[in-house]
């Protein structure tokens, strides 16, 4: 730790760093920035940099006020949009109390209890994220809704097109921030992008993903668009989902390969989706966490609606991946229900737990949906026993209110601030009147 | 040298130490027919041995066979008296000399120790010979690893004194055993090449993976036993990049399980001792063997405290020599830096309690590793200064026991003499473990339990030691390895400040060092205690210099050392000339012990203790801190009422026995004495004795007045809410209502004034500013406009004619403490009719649902947090009161059962009339009982009432403590209470709104 803290030292000093932004997450997934100047750096590794954290969402209460942000010196990297001009670097942050405990409502410190109960029973935890996100020509939004940058479909290369540019310069960026980038395309949607970061241990990958929309926001404004990770802004169009890959590794090995199991999955990996599949529904008040995110699941096309589990299976939940043979190590399941808005500490580690209490009670793997289940009907759903996910974010919210899964992994303090928060978004959403019925209504009524 | 027979005594061969004297005689005439005269000689090497009875009977054995050799070894006196010490000491080695006579030259020259390198050349050799299948050398190493065994043995029994070589004979050990994992490993190698796995890796790839074999504790450190457990840990690395990291991976697995067979799995030769992996990353689940850089990323993201001590004494073993190395340059540093780490303090508490850990009753006096005095003891002293002194001095930081109590010593940590001491103790205690190890070969840390054991135990330690000598020497040894760590650790932080005696004086900078290690937070203060405590000439100074190296380690135990010393000063100031205290404190560690926990956990009872200094007496015999029965407490005040005529002064006595009394009720919480029901019943009877001695001596007083002197009043007290429930906590209001009886002709006017006049009275004298005491009066009719006190008659009239529901439901906890039995039966007729009402109407429920959804919002204090609010909050208290109580009044009428004020029992009477669910019942006792608990722990941490569950750590942390977590468990509580709670809540609004 000591070298890494060092190292840090003494790049501010050889890059002529000026400015130093410490970085953190609030429960509801926004990402907090406080700047320090070098002379106050080694202040903070030694004791933590002090803020009100009353005035950050879901953190603490007015009357415990005060918080530490203690800088995770394995996190620090140069920000390349900052240019050679007055350099900048960011470290993420561990959030303590006063007295050095980890804060409970720090998402951080949420996902490293939920990784240190997998390390207890031998697994590290690996994530791969296929991130989507739109391109708008501006924030504003237009007559039709909002305007986006060009009018191209999946994989269409759209020649001189801003996407492009965007693409390359973002994923560039990305590089420079030591963020592996496996894959980038159009997506389906006018405008809409998708890149895939190169898989990574949960916690880093959660910095990353918190990192990536910084990224793609600040290459955005560079280029003079504008970038959303709204999950569904277009009524018409996909919307913006972030398609987890997981994998269990027990020291150097994937614990979710077995060579003889079916598509190779070990009974771990078997165990472990049936975990997820059996916990998703309350936990989609989280992985899904806003009024917007349901219009996603509910749109139709390939939103995983439905609780089941498919091999190359298009609308399932939960997909098992092919790979190529002689890859063991590349075994993964994808968790498609996610959105690109989610909390990603807190997703994760919900995500995480629910698949390892799969392998801790030795859940049964239900068997595999071969079907679209979009084209099913809902009585040969219920024949098949296909559950379905939360219908809209209240729905959601009272399933997450029994879940005692939930609780235990966030800890109760931010189990109930979730509560808190997503209920007074539930209740804002509520007592408004929609565009679509004055389109329906007024003129009839 | 005369013969046992031509001596003719049996006394003779007593005095040459065997037991079994008849016997001896044959064997002896056998062994002469076997090697002729030489047999006789013989007499005088046995008698050396630890059993001569047994070194003769292997003597017998191993002569049949090889008379020859014997004959030779018997002849000369050194090479018989090795002979026989080795056969009387180890029946496991005596054995393997009788299947491989040819190691009996091993016994004809004096036996010297080697270095590792000479050893591993001893046992790998005969591995390497062309030809061998693998399992012959298997067979060839665990044989050659055995020779140099006995050799060992044999250098060890043959020295005149067994400490003084018993650090040289440890590292002797561990290099054979490392020389073994090395063989091992080699073997591995050549066994993947050999196998039906060979094609699937090819001898470059096998020769391309690197593996290192780092040994822990005690093998890494070079003092190993006897017979122990190896613990290791395999780090592995490619020589080049052509062979990728999974495949590589895959073979040094493949190569560690194997070296790990060839020395503990099955073959015609037993196995060596197992190899133990299980303390690298992530255990037993983790992966066997890792890459240095992912070992690094373990330690530094997942690694626990312990996890960074253990690395303390890692040290490569085996295996690739420049990557141990690498693993030690990498790894090392991180144990110095461990201790600037936040959690150190509680890490250094957790090791403490691995120290005195799960010992088995019946083998506590056992034991010579844990336990009280053990081996750990030291162990654990040692560690704890190296990691305290060793993150700003490097020259502390050895692996081994030995030479860190000798740097230690060198640096001026520890003074020279204990340091002496302190070594003395270690390797007598490690003698001891290993002739007990040495006997069968078994890996024990248990004195045996049979006599003629100890017996030879003893002898093979000390020539012409007795069993009992040596358990008398032992004992002393544990007491005073016991007393060295208070000595070694906290002792000097006295000379410190006192900058007297010994020669170790720690600058105090060091000694600041030490406090805070072990968990002062403002060492400086302590330093100063310290000092005002132990200074001077007074007895008092004497005995404390004394009494406080070990009350600073208990102090340190509990959550707010620093305040518990403060407060020991305080009341040692009041009572230390009091010969019974520091008596008492000198005397009975138990005590000593109690008061440390008391004054480091609980604000209220050392604020009693200083108002009631005498109380200290208590902790001495735990009997005293009983509570007192409610016939006691009446004894009491009825002697005092008949010797007291003055009204003020028996009231000043009563509230004296109330502050004592209180004060014996937390004493006995804190030190874990009391369980909560006990606690809550003798407050509740406390109170109960409080109000109705002083309304009797009020009474009294007024039949003495003339003005009053015709009035007879019948009057009484209504305990009401927690106080009628008998579930008071420290610091609870008494809800009362006050009742009088009237008889047909009574002046009701004057009865009235008269009930008045007490009222005001007993308000007035049960106020004691030292210890408050509040009537809280609130729940009578009309409520605070309401007159104080009125007849029964009343009652009855105002609850038909104007009671509301919820006084109706205030009635359910309704108790008559105080009144004649008429009044109490007249009393509880009157009520009964409200409180368990025929029908209660359905505009009833809808009521009582409005108003407790009302006092959810109104009544919780401006920007309180309901979640952690204890008596108002989300699923706490009056969650769980209010819904048993509508239940009693629906049904109470109906089912007698369930009438009653107390809470739990309510709730389990419901369970039984079948109205509650069990489950659902459970829920709700166990959050209500949390949420009394959480709020008695409260009171008794901070002396002060609140009813928000703190958000400040540390008061968390002492409430856990007193609630009988383990230490460090502020959020498990905190956690606990909202999970509990929560799920009551559920059950609330599931019952009460529907």
């Amino acid at each position: 730790m000591d070298k890494q803290r060092d190292f840090v030292i003494r790049t501010i000093e050889e890059r002529n760093v000026k400015f130093v932004r410490l970085w953190f997450t609030d429960v509801a997934g926004t990402l907090k920035s406080v700047a320090i100047a070098p002379a106050e750096i080694e202040g903070a590794f030694a004791e933590g940099i002090g803020f009100d954290g009353s005035a950050i969402e879901g953190l603490s209460r007015s009357y415990e006020a005060d918080m530490l942000a203690q800088p995770d010196p394995s996190t620090f990297q140069i920000l390349p949009w900052r240019g050679e001009i007055e350099p900048t670097a960011r470290m993420f942050c561990d959030i303590t109390t006063p007295d050095g405990v980890p804060a409970a409502a720090d998402p951080r410190n949420v996902l490293r209890r939920a990784l240190d109960k997998a390390a207890s029973m031998g697994f590290s935890f690996y994530i791969h994220p296929e991130i989507e996100f739109y391109l708008l020509k501006s924030s504003q939004i237009g007559p039709e809704g909002p305007i986006p940058v060009d009018r191209a479909g999946y994989f269409d290369n759209v020649p001189g097109g801003t996407a492009n540019d965007f693409r390359r310069r973002a994923v560039n960026m990305l590089e420079q921030l030591g963020i592996s980038v496996e894959f980038s395309h159009h997506e389906g949607g006018p405008g809409q992008n998708e890149i895939d970061l190169r898989y990574a241990d949960a916690l880093t990958m959660a910095d990353n993903i918190m990192t990536f929309r910084t990224v793609i926001k600040e290459v955005a404004i560079e280029q003079g668009v504008y970038a959303t990770f709204m999950p569904k802004p277009f009524t018409e169009h996909p919307g913006s989902g972030m398609h987890t890959h997981m994998s269990l590794f027990e020291g150097d090995t994937n614990a979710f390969y077995d060579p003889s199991g079916q598509y190779q999955m070990s009974k771990t990996a078997k165990s472990f989706v049936a975990g997820i599949l059996r916990h998703a529904p309350e936990i989609t008040a989280v992985t899904n966490q806003f009024v917007n995110s349901y219009k996603r699941l509910w749109g139709g096309g390939e939103a995983p609606s439905f609780v089941c589990w498919g091999h190359n299976n298009r609308s399932a939940l939960i997909r098992v991946p092919l790979y190529k043979p002689n890859k063991g190590n590349s075994a993964r399941i994808e968790y498609r229900a996610i959105d690109s808005a989610a909390n990603p500490y807190l997703s994760y580690a919900l995500l995480l737990s629910a698949g390892l209490k799969g392998i801790e009670n030795n859940y049964e793997l239900p068997s595999e949906t071969e079907d679209n289940v979009w084209d099913l009907s809902d009585s040969e759903r219920r024949a098949m026993g296909i559950q379905s996910l939360p219908q809209s974010l209240d729905h959601a919210i009272r399933l997450l209110e029994e879940s005692e899964l939930a609780a235990e992994v966030l800890g109760e303090q931010v189990f109930s601030y979730v509560l808190a928060n997503k209920r007074k978004e539930w209740s804002e959403y509520r007592s408004q009147v929609t565009a679509y019925e004055l389109k329906t209504n007024l003129e009839v009524l | 040298m005369a013969t046992a027979r031509s001596n003719g005594s049996l006394t003779g061969l007593a005095q040459y130490g065997f037991v079994d004297l008849d016997g001896t005689i044959s064997k002896l005439d056998e062994l002469v027919s076997l090697v002729g005269d030489s047999g006789r000689s013989a007499l005088a090497a046995l008698s050396k041995s630890a059993s001569p009875d047994q070194a003769l009977d292997f003597l017998i054995s191993i002569a049949r066979d090889n008379k020859t050799s014997v004959r030779k070894l018997l002849s000369k006196e050194e090479s018989a008296t090795r002979l026989c010490k080795l056969l009387g000491a180890s029946t496991a080695l005596a054995d393997f000399v009788q299947l491989n006579p040819s190691v009996l030259s091993v016994f004809e020259k004096e036996q010297k120790l080697a270095g590792r390198a000479d050893y591993l050349k001893s046992i790998s050799q005969p591995t390497e010979s062309s030809g061998l299948s693998i399992q012959n050398q298997v067979t060839s190493l665990r044989k050659a690893y055995r020779l140099e065994l006995l050799k060992i043995a044999v250098h060890d029994l043959s020295a005149t004194e067994a400490t003084s070589v018993q650090p040289m004979v440890s590292t002797a050990l561990a290099d054979i055993a490392a020389a073994a994992l090395e063989a091992g490993l080699a073997i591995a190698r050549r066994e993947l090449l050999d196998s039906a796995d060979f094609g699937t890796y090819s001898a470059t790839e096998v020769a391309a993976t690197k593996l290192a074999v780092i040994g822990m504790g005690k093998g890494g450190a070079g003092e190993l036993n006897y017979i122990s457990d190896v613990d290791v840990i395999f780090v592995a690395d490619a020589a080049d990049d052509s062979l990728e990291a999974s495949r590589m991976l895959e073979i040094a697995t493949k190569l560690a399980t194997r070296m790990m067979r060839a020395l503990d799995g099955t073959n015609p030769e037993p196995p060596l001792w197992q190899v133990d992996a299980n303390l690298r990353p992530e255990g037993k689940s983790g992966a066997l063997v890792r890459t240095l850089d992912s070992h690094i990323s373990y330690y530094s993201r997942w690694a626990e405290n312990w996890e960074f001590q253990a690395l303390l004494k890692a040290r490569p073993m085996a295996g690739d020599a420049e990557l141990g190395a690498k693993y030690f340059s990498a790894m090392n540093p991180l144990v110095w830096e461990s201790t600037k780490r936040d959690n150190f303090v509680e890490s250094v508490q957790k090791m403490r309690e691995r120290v005195s850990g799960n010992i088995p009753a019946d083998e506590v006096d056992r034991q010579i590793k844990l336990g009280p005095g053990g081996l750990r003891d030291i162990e654990f002293t040692v560690q704890l200064l190296q990691l305290v002194h060793g993150r700003s001095d490097e020259s502390v930081r050895s692996a081994d026991t030995l030479s860190a109590i000798g740097e230690l010593s060198q640096g001026g940590y520890i003074g020279r003499a204990e340091a002496a001491e302190f070594s003395a103790h270690y390797r007598f205690l490690r003698v001891l473990e290993h002739r007990i190890q040495l006997s069968k070969m078994r890996r024990t840390h248990l004195m045996p339990v049979d006599s003629q054991d100890q017996r030879a135990i003893a002898r093979s330690i000390r020539a012409g030691w007795t069993a009992e000598e040596l358990v008398a020497y032992w004992s002393d040894v544990k007491l005073q390895v016991r007393a060295l760590h208070q000595k070694i650790f906290y002792r000097p932080l006295l000379a410190a400040v006192s900058k007297a005696g010994g020669d170790t004086v720690l600058s105090s900078t060091q000694a600041l060092d030490r406090l805070s290690a072990i968990g002062y937070l403002n060492p400086e203060g302590a330093l100063q205690h310290i000092s005002a405590l132990t200074t001077g000439l007074s007895r008092r100074a004497q005995i404390q210099r004394q009494l406080l190296p070990v009350l600073l380690q208990w102090f340190s135990e509990g959550t707010d050392p620093d305040s518990a010393l403060l407060a020991f000063r305080r009341l040692s100031e009041n009572l230390g000339e009091s010969h019974w205290f520091l008596r008492m404190l000198r005397d009975s560690s138990g005590a000593a012990e109690r008061l440390s926990v008391a004054l480091s956990n609980s604000k209220l009872a050392t604020s009693l203790l200083e108002l009631i200094p005498e109380g200290a007496a208590w902790l001495e015999d735990l009997k005293a801190l009983q509570p007192q029965t409610l016939s006691d407490l009446w004894g009491q005040s009825e002697s005092l009422l008949a010797r007291h005529q003055d009204l003020n002064e028996f009231a000043k006595t009563v509230r004296h026995i109330r502050r004592r009394e209180t004060l014996r009720l937390a004493l006995g919480s804190v030190v874990g004495e009391l369980n909560f029901e006990t606690v809550s019943r003798g407050l509740s009877e406390l109170s109960e004795w409080y109000l109705s001695a002083l309304t009797s001596a009020i009474i009294e007083s007024f039949k003495a007045d003339v003005d009053h002197s015709d009035q007879n009043l019948d009057f009484g007290i209504v305990a009401m809410g927690r106080f009628g429930g008998q579930e008071l906590g420290f610091g609870s209001d008494a809800d009362v209502m006050f009742v009088y009886r009237t008889q047909p002709g009574d002046d009701t006017d004057k009865a009235q004034k008269s009930a008045e006049r007490l009222v005001s009275e007993l308000h007035r004298l049960v106020i004691d500013p030292q210890l408050q005491f509040e009537i809280d009066v609130d729940l009578r009719p009309e409520g605070k406009n309401g007159s104080v006190a009125r007849s029964v008659d009343s009652y009855r009239s105002y609850y038909s004619r104007w009671g509301d529901i919820w006084e109706n439901q205030a009635l359910l906890r309704a108790r008559m403490i105080y009144g004649s039995a008429e009044l109490v039966e007249e009393f509880n007729q009157v009520i009964d009719k409200f409180r368990y009402p025929e029908v209660l109407e359905p505009k009833s429920v809808v009521e009582i649902r409005r108003i407790k959804a009302r006092i959810e919002s109104e009544r919780l204090p401006q920007g309180a947090d309901p979640k952690r609010h204890l008596k108002l909050g989300r699923g706490s208290l009056s969650d769980v009161e209010w819904l048993v109580q509508l239940l009693q009044l629906k049904h109470g009428n109906e089912y007698p059962a369930i009438r009653t004020p107390k809470t739990l029992d309510a709730l389990s009477a419901l369970v039984e009339s079948g109205l509650v669910e069990a489950h659902d019942a459970r829920v709700l006792s166990e959050a209500w009982t949390l949420s009394s608990r959480v709020r008695s722990a409260g009171v008794l941490w901070s002396n002060k009432v609140a009813d928000v569950l703190s958000l400040d750590r540390r008061q968390l942390e002492g409430m856990s403590r007193i609630l009988e977590y383990p230490g460090g468990s502020a959020s498990l509580l905190e956690e606990d209470y909202l999970a509990h709670t929560r799920r009551s809540r559920q059950v609330f609004e599931r019952i009460f709104y529907s």
